[in-house]
């Protein structure tokens, strides 16, 4: 485990390194955060892309937590017989 | 209601044959992170295919507990989600392995770190000093929300957020689509949002 963390790789030489990874790979993750993909493009910082990729997942783990609880009471209410589990299934093949 | 990353367009680039032969190449190396197998993974998670067979997967698993709570509904999702990346991520593989065992980890590991890191930080250059513990902190941070991914190196773990990510949102997709059609009393087929998105 230690020899792939990051602490156990500080020295200069790697750090030149790691800072051309992180520019290229960050700019990778910016195009996949909406907040960063509209407009702004070039001007972000990678501490910044970092702090947003946090927040998005952050939200998508909120939204999927909402949205299983609404899943659950639809089912407590609506009971999903074979007819509609088949409608489902054939709109979604 | 959220909004759908309105500038993707999945579907059309895969063909059924693309998507095995994609299968294949990506079950290989677990560890391997090449840019071009992780865009085609991040790729995937957008096709309507994918869509389509995860919220099958769900509904069947649904149907088949109508009692189900809300922590059920959700532990069921992310099983499916991770089976769904047929291995071939990290953050999958932990998922698999069981998100509580995980949570106990975490809170061992949180106390081992902190003296850690301060002892390791000293022995680097006075120019990046300031510029790496900034990102470092957001980088672990980072790590933290992605499962299985806290002690992983840079590169791996960026490719790991990127792909979560794309497999979170298509989650996201499904779920809204698959309670839309039950809010509607499942009568009549939302439009577009199950065939479309």
């Amino acid at each position: 485990m230690s020899s792939r963390g990051l602490r156990s790789r500080q020295s200069s030489g790697v750090s030149r390194i790691r800072d051309d990874q992180i520019t290229d790979l960050v700019s990778k993750l910016q195009l996949l955060i909406p907040q960063l993909r509209r407009g702004r493009s070039h001007k972000v910082s990678a501490s910044k892309v970092l702090q947003e990729t946090r927040n998005y997942i952050r939200s998508l783990h909120r939204e999927v937590e909402d949205l299983s609880h609404r899943l659950s009471e639809l089912l407590a209410s609506t009971d999903i017989d074979n007819d509609q589990a088949a409608i489902i299934r054939s709109l979604l093949m | 209601m959220a909004s759908f990353l309105p500038d993707l367009e999945p579907g059309p680039e895969m063909s059924p044959e693309f998507e095995r032969k994609k299968r294949r190449k990506t079950e290989g190396n677990p560890s391997s992170f090449h840019p071009t197998q992780g865009n085609r993974r991040i790729k995937q998670w957008r096709t309507q295919r994918e869509q389509r067979i995860y919220s099958s997967n769900l509904i069947e698993s649904l149907r088949r507990s109508p009692t189900a709570t809300g922590n059920y509904v959700r532990d069921m999702a992310y099983r499916f989600l991770a089976v769904s990346a047929k291995g071939t991520t990290r953050w999958s593989r932990a998922i698999l392995l069981g998100r509580l065992a995980a949570g106990a980890k975490m809170r061992k590991h949180k106390r081992a770190k902190v003296g850690a890191n301060r002892k390791l930080r000293k022995p680097v250059s006075n120019i990046q000093k300031r510029k790496l513990p900034a990102v470092e902190r957001k980088l672990k941070t980072l790590g933290r929300l992605v499962p299985g991914c806290r002690k992983l190196p840079l590169a791996n773990l960026l490719e790991e957020a990127s792909d979560y990510i794309a497999a979170l949102e298509m989650q996201v997709r499904s779920m809204t689509a698959i309670s839309e059609f039950l809010a509607s009393g499942g009568a009549q087929p939302p439009a577009g949002r199950l065939v479309n998105s």
